[in-house]
């Protein structure tokens, strides 16, 4: 089962985010829980941890890059190791 | 649409501002919440802390809607019109903390300067519904100063919370430019007030670090606040919200923070809690329990 992962709404008013940093890289094993990346905002790094466990297939986003919310910012593919 | 930003508008921040942010898990307190027409703090406010919270099912109530009277410029809860109390908020909430099934609430709320008793008697209210349905739990209420009025304060403090915290914010040179419709005296009088009023009753305060205050401000801040007899005491760096709001002038070592913390238990309170992101209602229920 694949599983999209989208960029985050953190506050209310919210409507891009930075990535400010990728903790994974595409073909990598995803425990759920282990951080993806990092989203920068005004106050702090928030680091954004993975719902599910599988390989990170598909990245679509670079360091710096400005993504709306709820775009898709990667594809993880679940299932057991 | 990707758009590249400027990182550069965004002041170079320390290391140990990162915090863990789980989907999931906010995902499904912001949906109680609506479900019930609840505020927290953690959202209206953008507390950094809201990905650890939310995942270990707490949060803080805001009640008395979502607009604040006043206009305190590190804050970033909205100001202008306020909206009619919601006569159903206190059975609402009560019902969010069984759900959640916490042993510890924190309820806060805005300034409500335009209500006759700055909305004490809905505080009450809310406590004494929370405690009908959730007779275990212990309650810490983050009030407002109430512009001083005790008639308002007794209200609050006639309902039995455990804990009453109001926050001092910042040291006292600052209060005109950073809580322009505050007093510092007023606030240090209402603790110095409920602790006379009830003994009992645990008081708190809180302050913001990194407006360019000095640690000697710091340390009058904090021996006022044991003189008014407050028990607990937070501080934390302080965290520009937008770029609307007043600008973070330095971000305060580890160290500094451990200062404090030393300091302030030799000055004699019972619980103290300083580290950068420490926020009053930070892990609240654990400085009931180890105070």
């Amino acid at each position: 089962m694949k599983k999209n992962i989208n960029m985050p709404k953190l506050s209310e008013e919210m409507v891009t985010g930075i990535l400010a940093a990728w903790n994974k890289e595409r073909g990598d094993w995803i425990e759920k829980g282990d951080v993806l990346f990092e989203i920068e905002t005004e106050k702090v790094a928030s680091q954004v941890e993975s719902s599910v466990s599988g390989v990170l297939e598909e990245v679509f986003f670079e360091n710096g890059d400005q993504i709306m919310v709820d775009q898709v910012v990667a594809v993880i593919d679940c299932h057991e190791r | 649409m990707i758009v590249m930003k400027d990182r550069d508008k965004m002041k170079k921040k320390p290391d140990w501002l990162k915090v863990n942010y789980d989907i999931e898990s906010v995902m499904e307190i912001n949906e109680l919440m609506n479900k019930l027409g609840l505020k927290t703090v953690c959202n209206e406010a953008g507390c950094p802390n809201l990905g650890e919270c939310y995942k270990n099912q707490t949060a803080t109530f805001m009640i008395l809607g979502n607009i604040c009277t006043r206009n305190c410029r590190f804050c970033k809860v909205e100001t202008g019109h306020v909206e009619p109390i919601d006569p159903a908020e206190p059975s609402h909430l009560a019902e969010a903390v069984k759900t959640l099934g916490l042993k510890h609430v924190v309820i806060t709320s805005v300034t409500r300067d335009d209500l006759p008793d700055g909305g004490a008697g809905h505080f009450a209210r809310t406590i004494r519904t929370v405690k009908l349905l959730n007779p275990e739990v212990t309650i810490e209420v983050l009030i407002p100063d109430f512009q001083g009025n005790h008639a308002s304060l007794d209200l609050v403090v006639e309902a039995e919370p455990d804990v009453i915290n109001h926050n001092i914010e910042t040291v006292r040179k600052f209060y005109s430019e950073v809580r322009p419709e505050a007093d510092y005296d007023r606030s240090i009088a209402l603790l110095s007030y409920v602790k006379q009023k009830a003994p009992s009753i645990l008081t708190k305060t809180g302050m913001m670090v990194g407006l360019g205050e000095t640690e000697a401000d710091v340390l009058e801040v904090m021996d006022d606040c044991r003189k008014s007899g407050c028990d607990i005491f937070t501080i934390g760096q302080y965290l520009r919200p937008s770029e609307k709001h007043i600008e973070v002038k330095d971000y305060v070592s580890l160290e500094t923070f451990s200062r404090f913390k030393k300091l302030g238990e030799e000055m004699g309170f019972s619980y103290i809690a300083s580290e950068p992101l420490v926020r009053s209602s930070y892990q609240a229920e654990k400085a009931l329990r180890e105070r």
